[in-house]
């Protein structure tokens, strides 16, 4: 006897699972973007672009056999004439991609890679989402709220008035496509191929809401002759991420590119990130120019202020005095101070490096971050705003 | 959303007829409940092998969206069938199929249900007590990964690490002795002994004197080494060793059980008298699914090529037989002859460094043999390499070696899982095995 019945929904039974290999999906982008955030690809682009991050896939390991001699597979030509010594799989071309297919030229057994493909947005999202600016205070006229509503991609669920023809037309073509091409379909036999569920998509609108505080950040980098092309990178690197960061992050929050060698200017994004420059250092040139624009533009009663300065730690001795004490100056009116020396520990430096000139400062409200290879920019940058990990 | 053209009063009437047919030819098959349901939720019972109840692991996620993805890309259909090894049996039909498929799936599961309740290789399977025994088995899971002191991290890294591993169990279904039986026997032997007044030059039994090569690596852990483990990973290994058990006589009668479902799905829609509107759309679908795969082995095709083969060469008792008895491996071997094997065209292929793949052998001359010994490597249990327990040494290392058939391991792999290995064994653990000729220690 057989029982037929309707099938008792089960509440989607493999949503957890799934959420849990989304969590580990996630964590191995994370992973791998720490290792590309100091590419040098990536500095000065805007947020629309695309990056492509190499995750490996979240492989299940078991014995297998491997594909070298010996190990044969077995596969039927019926009605086909075959020949020994004929190719029946071409070789993989270099650089050759397919979806969810090796990537790596000659890499036989198979490694799984996902080739997750975000924007710098999206990488923002990643990175940033555990961070914050500290001691972020309201001010005079300060915490609003604005609401703003944007159209903000597709969904798959929405109501009828929300259909994007376009994008579900699209989707069932690429569908069909696909189909074709692997021979399910045959689009020879008449048969229609009909819409399914899953092509629909929907036109979203978002509301978001943002606090509004005012914020200004400046950005002084050191672009004398001493810093090398190698420094100026890691450097660039830095402020890029802190750029990114405080754009995904802030709205309303303004930055201020101040540029020097011995003498001090302000510039624009552009510039600051691609602009090299050449000549001897007055530390103090970049502080006493940060002050000079707070004096005129960003009363501290009224912002937050918060200041970075990245520099390779040389200064002519003259000028330490008087940079310690206008960086004693910024430290008072900023929420928070950091000095950024970029230097190998092998880098010999002529007289005292500026990182101890600055210890004094040191405190809640000021940090010494030291970056000496690519590899550091990441954990020191998440550690400055509150991230996991450790000052080394 | 699309009405279905049929309803449920129609597939019964169908599947009264189904029965009646199949009852006459001496089928015997547990009874079977269909549930109807969504592509959607097919794919969610696809990602725990239609098992009704299954513990939770995140590879089952990847599963269903790696499925799902294919499906919506149209890189794949669905299994237009899915039926389980249990008493009564448990099948899935998509709503959206049209009527003819319906009764064809049907059809096609009363042959994998008779297939389960018959063949040799299922006897210990207990399909009486399977969906509730993984039933229990999720919620013992579940209750570890709510218990505070062990937690969904624990749990799931050990799954991991087990099923790096699940397939190295019993793999044949061969007896194997349980260390209470090795221990017993060792008595008995000691007793003989000394009633002729010899005594043996050993005073204890210990666990590395009844130790012998251990082709169950899991039983080897939880019978030999308890110790090692707390209670919910022993549990956790008895929990994974019982699903690689259940479903290791799929993996060897592939090839067989879906023969026998196609064979007997062709039979019983003959007999039904089905309109011309049902009997074409039939006809078209059972030729897709029993179609060769170019450059690969497609089983529901040879299957069937077995069982028509046979009914006509010996008649339909043969087939009796050979559902009874036999695994894939037995069957192309017994079955498949030289004018098989060029009527299907099979040929070996080997592949290369750079990802190519170049024909190798063809079945003219004595190479056939050859194509067909390469098939039989590649069938059922024969893919997956089998690693065993040599012997534990005195300092606790664990060492493990490759029964090396010919086919080199892949390195890349055997390296990850040893690291799982490791995480379950608390000592050194090694591997043996052969690359290129030469012994190989991992």
């Amino acid at each position: 006897m057989s029982v037929f019945k309707n099938h008792k929904r089960v509440a989607d039974r493999s949503a957890s699972d799934r959420r849990r290999h989304k969590e580990k999906i996630e964590k191995a982008i994370k992973e791998g973007i720490h290792d590309i955030v100091a590419e040098e690809s990536i500095i000065g682009q805007d947020g629309k672009k695309k990056i492509k991050i190499p995750v490996k896939g979240i492989k299940e390991y078991q014995f297998i056999y491997g594909t070298g001699k010996g190990t044969k597979g077995v596969g039927s030509a019926q009605g086909q004439d075959i020949k020994k010594g004929q190719v029946v799989r071409k070789a993989k071309q270099k650089g050759q991609k397919g979806k969810g297919k090796p990537d790596k030229p000659g890499n036989t057994s198979g490694e799984e890679y996902y080739d997750v493909e975000v924007s710098l947005d999206e990488l923002a999202k990643y990175l940033f989402e555990d961070l914050n600016l500290p001691e972020l205070k309201k001010k005079q006229n300060s915490v609003v709220t604005s609401e703003k509503v944007k159209r903000k991609g597709y969904r798959t669920k929405g109501i009828n008035a929300r259909l994007s023809k376009k994008e579900t037309l699209k989707n069932k073509i690429r569908r069909k496509n696909q189909a074709i091409k692997n021979g399910t379909f045959d689009p020879e036999s008449g048969e229609r191929f009909p819409f399914h569920e899953d092509d629909l998509k929907y036109k979203h609108i978002a509301v978001t809401k943002k606090p509004i505080t005012n914020a200004v950040i400046f950005m002084i980098m050191d672009v004398s002759g001493s810093m090398t092309k190698r420094k100026k990178f890691l450097a660039r690197s830095f402020f890029f991420l802190l750029y990114q960061f405080i754009r995904y992050r802030y709205q309303n929050i303004e930055i201020v590119f101040i540029s020097h060698t011995t003498e001090a200017k302000e510039t624009n994004e552009d510039d600051f990130f691609k602009k090299a420059s050449s000549g001897g250092t007055y530390i103090s040139s970049g502080l006493a120019k940060a002050e000079q624009i707070i004096q005129e533009r960003y009363s501290p009663s009224s912002w937050n202020i918060y200041t970075f300065h990245c520099s390779d730690g040389e200064n002519w001795a003259e000028d330490n005095p008087k940079a310690l004490d206008k960086m004693r100056n910024l430290v008072n009116i900023s929420q928070l101070a950091g000095y950024i020396q970029i230097k190998r520990t092998q880098d010999k430096i002529w007289g005292e490096e500026m990182a101890k000139i600055f210890e004094p400062l040191i405190s809640d409200k000021f940090k010494i971050v030291n970056l000496s290879d690519k590899k550091d920019v990441w954990p020191q940058f998440s550690k400055l705003f509150g991230g996991k990990y450790e000052l080394i | 959303m699309s009405l279905s053209e049929w309803s449920m009063k129609d597939l019964k009437v169908w599947d009264d007829k189904i029965i009646d047919i199949a009852k006459n030819h001496g089928l015997d098959w547990f009874d079977i409940n269909y549930e109807i349901c969504d592509y959607y939720e097919m794919i969610g019972h696809m990602s725990y092998h239609g098992m009704p109840s299954h513990y939770n692991h995140w590879s089952y996620g990847k599963t269903f969206e790696r499925t799902h993805l294919n499906y919506n890309m149209g890189q794949s259909g669905l299994p237009y069938e899915m039926i389980i090894n249990s008493n009564p049996s448990i099948a899935y039909l998509m709503m959206q199929n049209p009527l003819y498929l319906q009764i064809l799936i049907m059809a096609h599961c009363v042959g994998h249900s008779d297939f389960f309740k018959n063949n040799r290789c299922f006897k210990d399977t207990d399909p009486e007590h399977v969906v509730s025994r993984m039933r229990n088995a999720k919620k013992r899971i579940q209750s570890y990964i709510e218990d505070p002191s062990i937690g969904q991290e624990k749990v799931e890294a050990f799954l991991d690490n087990l099923h790096a591993i699940k397939y190295q169990t019993n793999r044949y279904g061969t007896p194997r002795k349980t260390r209470a039986e090795v221990k017993d026997n060792e008595v008995k032997r000691y007793n003989k002994y000394k009633e002729k007044g010899i005594s043996l030059d050993y005073d204890s039994l210990d666990t590395k004197r009844l130790l012998k090569p251990d082709h169950d690596m899991l039983s080897f852990f939880t019978e030999y080494y308890p110790d090692q483990f707390k209670n919910w990973q022993l549990d956790l290994i008895e929990i994974v060793k019982h699903d690689s058990w259940y479903f290791m006589p799929q993996i060897q009668t592939k090839i067989l059980n879906e023969g026998w479902a196609s064979f007997w799905h062709y039979k019983i829609l003959h007999e039904l008298d089905l309109p011309d509107s049902m009997h074409l759309p039939f006809l078209k679908m059972h030729n897709a699914v029993v179609r060769p795969h170019l450059g690969g082995v497609n089983p529901y095709h040879v299957g069937f090529y077995i069982f028509q083969k046979l009914e006509k060469e010996f008649g339909l008792e043969k087939c009796f037989e050979v559902r009874n008895t036999h695994d894939d491996v037995a069957a192309i071997r017994l079955y498949l002859d030289e004018e098989d094997f060029r009527e299907l065209n099979f040929f070996a292929y080997q592949n290369e460094k750079d990802g190519s793949a170049v024909v190798s052998e063809v079945t003219d001359h004595d190479d056939w043999k050859v194509v067909r010994d390469e098939m039989i490597r590649n069938t059922g249990i024969n893919m997956i390499p089998h690693i065993y327990v040599d012997r534990v040494e005195s300092d606790g290392t664990l060492v493990l070696k490759h029964e090396h058939d010919g086919r080199d391991l892949e390195l890349d792999y055997a390296d990850k899982v040893m690291d799982h290995i490791r995480e379950i064994w608390d000592k050194e653990v090694k591997l043996f095995t052969i690359i290129e000729e030469e012994i190989w220690e991992i």
